[in-house]
């Protein structure tokens, strides 16, 4: 019952990355492999904070801010100019991996090689259900829980969520119909970046200690996550990273850690031969 | 003088390893359009394939130190044959990724995946290839009888190294300027449509990669048996970027641009740190060179994308005058007409029709054909019959479901219920491929030239049976093919000349305007030697006289024996040319008959012909 426990913290922060990454897909198209890069300078931005006197919590909004600000500038400066030439979607994405080179070894470069971590103690341990979480994931499950809340919200209930919806279903006739496909996509591009600050700043804060290519692999998670549920859909993303948050910390307690993230490669390259548009997605028209 | 000697040797192994690696990714990336993004697991495959192969067992070695698997104890040259079989084994398992459906971009995340899972099963399963320690002392060929630390031992591998990357250059060439090669970069440019067009997408992307993954097996064996060992670190997914920001930077698709990438950016950077003064940070140089590539690949792509030796234009006409055509403007559609000698083109025997009498029977039909998207009915029970030797009209509103019910008929689209019968036989389940080698051929509503093919290569590329557009017949040579070509070539040419587009012949096709891409198309189409020919609006774009002269032409192809579906949005083309028409409307048959009897119906007058 741990393994659920630690599976339910890895769910929550796999579901938060991978709606923003999800929501990037689906408004413009691109698989955005950067993303792990800029979860990681978001967590070192909210670090620095942190070392500097800033409570940890606090300095989570710094991250945040930070991968908002830094994927809606990688969006508005590099992937749209390169769109706008109609280059095949796979140009976008070598871009992409370029990105997260410049990225992760840029901040290597910088911050050095060594291990840190948040000056934040974990809290007491709270036992119930048979699991054992510390007072920070208790804190962390809260955050991710709203936030997920919200994103409902906004995609339900809001003009803007309308408006995203539409341009990711069809940009031109979202156009046309008078939605202003530009400030929506610029807008996701803020509210995904945010998502992706605050999954890296949290995932940082539970792993304890991480480095400049801590966030390396993690694409991996987050691809699988997002074509269990179907690219491009929200909904579908939080189903996906539940799955498969669960299924590889239950594997792991069960088989052998060192090849906890096997089941999540397993997943997506399943998904990707017999159902490569999710398990509740058919192919798209066009 | 001795310390520079065997550093040259070492340059000149690197350099040819790089060069093959940089030259296989090509020929799949550059070529075939396949992005490997998992193409080092290749490499690496093949350096272990050599190592344990050539190994003694792992009991007896060294007091088995290290564990790994096989340890065959095979001379020279078993391990490096072994290496290239391995490497190209190992693409078997990816044909799936790489099939006809899925996405360029999905697939080559799934081969990143598949490098860094490789990556991580390897480094953590020890009894396989020795876990994340990797496997050194591999032995050095001939290592018993010539000390491999001399310096003639060196320079004799450094030549057999090159030996092999000129063989290899020689052998990529061999394919990629053959009429397969013209198959692959029509798949790479517009994969859908090469399907179409009978292209076997599935066998083209296998092949590629089974080929590339030899070659870069093969190189694997070669730094393997030099260096003497080989460990995960030395293949995280990442290094399959760097040859993939060697090819950028060299020129994507073609040969010697992979090998003075090779030599500028993999080599290059491990070369240039050796002359760096030393710096306190250890990760600081390392870190840099990987920006420095991330830099290289946005920069490339943003100024040069077509890198430092571009891909080179294919001249086939022979013409060089019209080697350098401008590129066109819709403007001079109006003089094509002047120019083209379209009635005079005897489209029987430039289409190899059999001189048969139309019979009119039933040759393509329909029963209950349905598709469904995301729960939205588009297409809802249509049963209609297509009669051989008629030019057969198929109108209706905007999403009426003309489009998606030709897409069905030519397998581009899985229809989601009903039977499709062409000549009596159910082909509901035959793949789009194989029904365009039936005869059953279609054109797209958007444009879908192969914009890097020239014009002339567009259309010779459609040509079905060409002996040289297959693996082997490729290997066979231009002695084999090159004569068939010619005559493929004079084909095309004889076309072009009767659609005024000479003049183009060797201009790619991408540069053309709108109205010119459609004849392409449509000559495309024709050389693809249909039996019965499915149109989505060939006319949209053309100029009007033009597109009568076109509708005039199918009206004779027709009474000469082929069979034509259209799709057409303009009344005027379909009251002069074709009988019957069937209207659709809301995904449902209408009605059909002339244009005459449509007229007529109250019905037909009110959902489309009005308004």
């Amino acid at each position: 019952m741990s393994s659920f426990g630690f599976g339910l913290i890895t769910a929550a922060v796999l579901a938060i990355a991978t709606v923003g990454f999800t929501m990037q897909f689906a408004v413009t198209n691109v698989l955005n492999l950067a993303y792990g890069s800029v979860m990681i300078n978001s967590a070192f931005v909210s670090y620095y904070l942190n070392v500097h006197g800033v409570t940890a919590w606090v300095s989570l909004v710094g991250g945040v801010f930070t991968g908002s600000v830094v994927s809606w500038a990688l969006n508005r400066f590099i992937f749209t100019p390169f769109q706008r030439r109609n280059l095949a979607p796979i140009t976008v994405v070598i871009v992409a991996l370029g990105v997260d080179l410049v990225g992760t070894f840029g901040l290597q470069a910088i911050v050095g090689g060594g291990y840190v971590s948040f000056r934040q103690s974990p809290g007491s341990e709270y036992h119930f259900l048979g699991m054992i979480l510390s007072g920070l994931q208790l804190v962390i499950l809260a955050i991710c829980a709203v936030v997920l809340g919200l994103v409902h919200w906004v995609l339900k209930y809001t003009r803007l969520g309308k408006a995203m919806r539409a341009t990711s279903a069809n940009p031109n006739l979202a156009r046309n119909s008078g939605v202003k496909v530009q400030r929506v996509i610029s807008t996701t591009w803020l509210i995904s970046g945010a998502l992706c600050g605050l999954a890296g700043t949290v995932l940082a804060m539970n792993t304890g200690v991480f480095e400049a290519t801590s966030a390396q692999l993690y694409i991996v998670l987050l691809l699988a996550a997002m074509f269990l549920g179907g690219p491009g859909e929200p909904y579908g993303a939080m189903f996906g990273a539940l799955t498969i948050g669960l299924a590889t910390e239950i594997s792991a307690a069960y088989f052998s850690p060192q090849y906890k993230e096997v089941i999540a490669f397993l997943a997506l390259l399943g998904m990707l031969t017999f159902r490569p548009y999710g398990i509740f997605g058919s192919e798209k028209t066009n | 003088m001795g310390a520079w000697a065997f550093y040259l040797t070492t340059i000149i192994v690197y350099g040819a390893v790089d060069a093959m690696a940089c030259m296989a990714l090509n020929v799949e990336f550059g070529f075939a359009g396949i992005s490997n993004f998992g193409f080092i697991i290749f490499q690496s495959a093949g350096a272990y394939a050599a190592a344990v192969l050539s190994m003694p067992p792992a009991a007896t070695s060294n007091g088995g130190f290290q564990q790994y698997v096989l340890g065959w104890n095979l001379p020279w040259p078993f391990p490096w044959i072994g290496a290239a079989i391995v490497g190209g084994l190992l693409a078997l398992p990816f044909v799936f990724l790489v099939g006809k459906r899925l996405r360029g971009d999905f697939a080559a995340v799934g081969l990143l995946v598949s490098a860094v899972l490789l990556n991580v099963l390897v480094k953590d399963f020890v009894p396989l290839l020795n876990g994340d320690a990797g496997i050194s002392i591999v032995p050095a060929p001939f290592q018993s009888i010539w000390n491999p630390q001399a310096l003639g031992y060196q320079f004799a591998y450094g030549g057999v190294a090159v030996v092999l990357t000129v063989l290899v250059y020689f052998l990529f060439r061999r394919l990629t300027e053959s009429p397969y090669g013209r198959s692959l970069r029509a798949m790479r440019d517009n994969d859908v449509v090469a399907d179409s067009l009978g292209k076997n997408l599935r066998l083209q992307r296998t092949t590629t990669l089974v080929v590339g993954g030899m070659v870069a097996g093969l190189s694997g064996a070669i730094l393997v048996g030099f260096i003497s060992l080989w460990a995960p670190g030395a293949w995280g997914y990442a290094e399959t970027i760097v040859l993939f920001a060697a090819i950028i930077l060299g020129g994507a698709g073609n040969h010697k641009g992979a090998i003075l990438g090779a030599l500028l950016v993999p080599l290059g950077f491990e070369e240039i740190t050796r002359f760096l003064p030393p710096v306190a940070n250890p990760t600081l140089v390392p870190a840099l060179e990987w920006v420095a590539i991330g830099l290289l690949i946005i920069l490339f792509l943003w100024f040069r994308p077509e890198g430092i030796l571009p891909e080179r234009r294919r001249i086939l006409s022979g013409a060089p005058a019209s080697a350098l055509a401008p590129v066109p403007s819709g403007k001079d559609t109006d003089a094509l007409i002047q120019l083209g000698n379209l009635d005079e083109l005897n489209f029987r025997k430039l289409l190899r029709l059999e001189e048969t009498a139309n019979d009119h029977r039933v040759i393509l039909s329909t029963q209950g054909l349905t598709k469904i998207f995301h729960g939205v009915t588009v297409v809802s029970d249509v049963s209609i019959e297509v009669r051989q030797g008629r030019l057969t009209g198929l109108i209706g509103p905007n999403g009426a479901g003309k489009s998606t019910t030709l897409a069905m008929l030519a397998g581009t689209l899985a229809s989601s219920g009903g039977r499709i019968f062409y000549e009596g036989r159910d082909i509901t389940d035959v793949p789009s491929n194989q029904r365009a080698n039936l005869g059953l051929v279609r054109t797209f509503q958007l444009a879908s030239e192969f914009k890097k093919l020239t014009v002339l290569e567009n259309l010779v590329s459609a040509i079905p049976k060409q002996s040289g557009d297959s693996f082997w017949g490729a290997m066979r040579g231009r002695r084999h093919w090159g004569r068939e070509d010619k005559e493929n070539i004079e084909r095309a040419m004889e076309m072009l000349g009767g659609f005024g587009l000479t003049q183009y012949a060797d201009a790619y096709a991408g540069g053309l305007s709108g109205g010119q891409r459609r004849l392409v198309e449509i000559m495309r189409a024709l050389l693809a030697e249909p039996k019965v020919l499915l149109l989505d609006e060939p006319m949209a774009g053309v100029h009007p006289r033009l597109a009568h002269k076109i509708g005039d032409q199918l009206t004779r192809l027709c009474e000469a024996g082929m069979t034509v579906l259209m799709v057409e949005h303009e009344l005027s083309i379909m009251d002069a040319f074709c009988d019957p028409v069937i209207v659709l409307a809301e995904g449902k048959v209408l009605a059909q008959g002339t244009m005459a009897d449509l007229r007529a119906n109250l019905e037909v007058v009110e959902a489309y012909l009005v308004g």
